[in-house]
């Protein structure tokens, strides 16, 4: 389903509503995973739905109903509900008019017609590179090659009108030695930019270089965590720079804007339009996006809204809605964390006692005020000793706060992406230190 | 509707494409959702879905392809679909992990519900959620109360090649509030019923036993309570947990490890591998004796319960502990077969989109003959945890550390003050042989998860751990705060 069609469709909702105010979204996604395990695929799917939402809003009151019955019956049954639940709801009196849109431009790279166009035969070769590696190591290898092209187009009866198509292709590499392993990881838009045989040598070479491990002591560690692993942590804070986190007293910026929380050298910016996970431009009310300076130099500049947040408080809408009925508030869903000075490699160079760390696992919050997260190192973690990897560690738990980590980290030279262009985070590998460890394992 | 034409062509499409097993399942989902948000209705949703998804079978390689096009056309290009992604697993295969299912049945199954929660006028719902949030705002320090209802009908109908044509028609119902209170640089919450809320089958009547009104007021007052309250201490202390944080112990550290794919590997890359390993099995102590859990896939009100699982097998009750020690899994028919067993029906779908695979469903603790109140008697130094708010667990889940919203303080026998912030942390089996005693069955409860995350892509699952409170000793407690 191409953007005209799905326009066509949305106005033709549009007009069935009797509603004071009506919103319509359409969209459609194609997904395919080809899994493996063992060095053989044991999960192969692939699953396409077009599906369609009304918010219809009489006075002060709101519905929302969500079909993908297509028919011309199913289209009507979908606005008759959406105004019967309108009908029935109680006034919320900080309600907004619904967002009059405007002009969006959708970066370059967003869709690539190969992704979108992906065989499972494509991904079936992706794979098949990852097994020989593999093989090459007696090693064995689970993970996964993905493609997927979807695409949405919102209007509303205030005039916004935005339509937006992406595509995402990723693989996700661990392979296993005998005690040991390790993992890589890409993304991107366009599935020619995903070298799978690649993404399999750094996993095999982390296995090989983690292998006997030994047992290091919990406690303070400096610590270097590659963007897999940064960033998965760094997910945990993007909630704060909510509007509603913020307003409710939950978010560690609720102090206010104008203060500095973090250290000098960090920059933070929501930005849907970076080179490497180009993404919507426009939030889920159809509202363009700005691209916006959270963190400038550690001071906290901006929130992010949508119309509700943004009438609420008096600021202006930013246009980071999600999909209506939301009860979570707006949310920043493409972080970009500035880049430091130097290459990873020296960061390691001038660690005299430390680890480096691939990736996380099971990261949860702890204590929200404070972001304190806990979590579990995973697939590739390595003691580093007079400026250089000396050998693999056992996995260990961690307690930390991200506000503390941010306060004291330096950055790596070179941007990462994780995440699908949805909601993509791009990082730096960071140099934190005094990273708290609480417990370790025997593997 | 009828789908059966629908779904032999779909069969017949993927043998004559080259599949050489086929099942298609149909599905007619409907989700209602109502939260009421610091005195408005912040949701008010209703979603409906229709589609299907085709597993096709060629040399032992799996393919699995969903849609919503209900034309012939979108059914035959589907099912092509499921059987061309099927051979281009099989033509890189260096090993055969799928195996067809072996028994047919043809058969229904319909949830028993005491009184449709569609019956009851939309206004009455919306009213008893605003009300039960109007209650836990006790003091201004409340700045955000949430409660919230779900109600899920699932009527779907499973074909296969071997025969079997099986319809259900499921009704999952839930509800929960939560207070979140902000002082001086500490924000507290407290949710009811658990953590998540009252979860199970059923009808209306699950509403009415979460009781949210009888139990916002003090739900709100413990959560402002919190925030003056000590800090939870750090050590080794004898524990006490709700049985709501039981269920979701039972449900990450056995739960999770016991389901044969991931012991196998088929989790590795994601939510990890399992120590429960085969070599294990009959041998390993995983708990004390006390330490008995089943997976009854056929429990009333359990929010796992089935006919049939998305596989086509009839839902039975098998042991995963007995009296402590390991001697089952959950399983499909593939990884079933690989131990020489049958399997026991734990092969789920989050929706029509998605491929079946192992789930949890009813994993059960049975209870023990202490009555709750007894619990506390010869404790001399411990806390009390109630409702979980932080969980985490290593890939292989041995080590965690959860934390719980609310801790009470007990001294020599006596529950006592409020503590904030209590966690606790372990390894799985030294923790659950440290169990030494378990609430009786009138404080069990079919607790139900309906947010369980699993597979690539995520699939949502609805599993229910059935648990009462429960004792442990010697428990490394505080955890992240100075522990």
């Amino acid at each position: 389903m191409d953007s005209a069609h799905r326009e066509e469709v949305a106005q033709r909702v549009l007009a069935l509503s009797g509603a004071d105010e009506t919103e319509v979204m359409v969209w459609n996604e194609r997904s395919e995973l080809t899994r493996f395990t063992h060095n053989s695929v044991h999960q192969n799917v692939a699953e396409s739905d077009v599906s369609i939402k009304v918010r219809a809003i009489i006075g002060k009151r709101t519905g929302v109903a969500t079909t993908n019955l297509m028919d011309e019956s199913g289209l009507r049954a979908l606005v008759d509900r959406a105004v019967e639940m309108a009908n029935l709801a109680p006034e919320d009196p900080e309600l907004p008019p619904l967002p009059a849109g405007g002009p969006t431009q959708t970066p370059e790279g967003a869709y690539v017609k190969d992704t979108g166009n992906a065989s499972p035969h494509l991904r079936a070769q992706m794979c098949d590179a990852i097994f020989k590696t593999a093989e090459e190591h007696d090693y064995w290898c689970a993970g996964f090659a993905s493609t997927s092209e979807a695409g949405v187009t919102i209007v509303n009866s205030n005039g916004a009108r935005a339509s937006f198509d992406g595509t995402d292709a990723a693989v996700n590499v661990k392979m296993n030695a005998s005690d040991s392993s390790g993992y890589a990881e890409g993304f991107n838009n366009d599935v020619n930019r995903v070298d799978a045989r690649a993404i399999g040598r750094t996993a095999a070479q982390k296995a090989r270089d983690s292998a006997h491990p030994r047992t290091v002591e919990p406690g303070e560690w400096t610590v270097i965590l590659e963007p897999a692993a940064f960033g998965e942590l760094f997910t945990y804070v993007s909630s704060h720079f909510s509007a509603q986190s913020f307003d409710e007293g939950s978010s560690f910026l609720s102090d206010g804007l104008d203060k500095k929380y973090l250290g000098d050298n960090v920059t933070i910016t929501d930005d849907y339009a970076h080179p490497l996970a180009p993404g919507m431009p426009f939030d889920f009310e159809g509202q363009p996006t700005q691209r916006l300076a959270l963190i400038e130099d550690g001071i906290a500049k901006n929130i992010v809204t949508d119309s509700y947040w943004a009438h609420k408080l008096g600021r202006s809408n930013t246009g980071h809605a999600l999909p209506a009925p939301n009860a979570y508030g707006p949310q920043a869903m493409h972080l970009v964390v500035a880049p430091g000075s130097k290459p990873t490699n020296e960061l390691i160079a001038e660690t005299q006692r430390g680890l480096l760390i691939t990736r996380f696992w099971y990261i949860r919050t702890v204590d929200q005020k404070k972001a304190i997260v806990t979590g579990m190192t995973r697939d590739g973690t390595f003691l580093i000793e007079n400026g250089a990897l000396a050998g693999g560690v056992r996995n260990m738990r961690f307690n930390h706060s991200i506000i503390e980590a941010l306060r004291s980290c330096e950055f790596a030279n070179a941007l990462h992406r994780t995440g699908s262009y949805a909601y993509s985070v791009v990082v730096p590998a960071a140099k934190i230190q005094g990273f708290k460890f609480s417990s370790g394992t025997d593997f | 509707m009828s789908f059966d034409a629908l779904a032999q062509r779909a069969l017949d499409t993927a043998a004559k494409r080259g599949g050489q097993y086929a099942d298609i399942r149909f599905e007619v989902d409907r989700t209602e959702r109502i939260e009421a948000r610091n005195g408005v209705v912040a949701t008010l949703s209703d979603t409906t879905s229709r589609g299907y998804g085709i597993r096709a079978l060629v040399d032992g390689a799996w393919g699995f392809a969903a849609g919503s096009d209900l034309s012939d056309a979108g059914i035959d290009r589907t099912a092509a679909r499921a059987v061309e992604i099927a051979k281009a697993g099989a033509a890189i295969a260096r090993s055969r992990l799928g195996e067809p299912p072996r028994r047919a049945y043809n058969d229904t199954f319909v949830t028993p519900i005491k009184r449709d929660p569609h019956d009851v006028p939309l206004g009455e719902r919306v009213l008893l959620l605003l009300d039960a949030e109007k209650a836990l705002h006790v003091s201004p320090q409340i700045r955000v109360g949430r409660a919230w209802m779900d109600l899920w009908t699932i009527d779907k109908v499973f074909y296969s090649s071997i025969g079997s044509k099986i319809e259900q028609s499921v009704r999952q119902t839930g509800s929960g509030m939560e207070a979140l209170a902000v002082g001086e640089g500490d924000v507290q919450s407290r949710t009811f019923p658990g953590d998540i809320g009252l979860y199970k089958t059923g009808g209306w009547e699950i509403i009415e036993q979460a009781h949210l009104l009888d139990n916002a007021q003090r739900i709100g007052e413990e959560a402002v309570a919190l925030l003056t309250a000590p800090q939870s201490p750090s050590g080794t202390l004898d524990i006490i947990l709700g049985g709501s944080q039981v269920s979701l112990q039972i449900h990450e550290s056995c739960g999770h490890p016991a389901e044969l794919d991931r012991v196998m590997g088929w989790e590795a890359n994601f939510s990890g591998v399992s120590f429960l390993e085969i070599d294990q099995l009959g041998k390993l102590k995983y708990g004390s004796d006390l330490v008995t859990i089943v997976i009854d896939n056929t429990l009333p009100e359990g929010l796992a319960t089935l006919g049939y699982d998305d596989e086509g097998t009839k839902s039975t009750v098998s042991d995963i502990i007995r009296n402590g020690l390991l001697v089952g899994y959950e399983m499909s028919n593939d990884t079933a077969r690989t131990i020489g067993r049958e399997s026991n029906a734990c092969v789920r779908a989050q929706s029509w989109e998605f491929v079946p695979m192992i789930r949890m469903c009813n994993l059960n603790l049975l209870p023990g003959n202490t009555p709750f109140e007894n619990l506390f008697d010869d404790v001399k130094d411990g806390i009390y945890m109630e409702s979980n708010r932080s969980w985490s667990i290593d890939d292989h889940r041995l080590n965690f550390q959860f934390g719980c919203e609310i801790g009470w303080e007990i001294k020599n026998g006596k529950r006592g003050r409020i503590l904030k912030n209590p966690t606790y942390a372990g390894i799985t089996p030294k923790f659950w042989n440290s169990c030494d005693a378990i609430a009786d069955e009138r404080s069990w409860v079919a607790w139900g998860t309906p947010n369980c995350g699993k597979g690539e892509p995520m699939q949502t699952g609805h599993t229910a751990q059935c648990a009462a409170p429960a004792r442990f000793r010697g428990v490394q407690v505080g955890v992240g705060y100075g522990g």
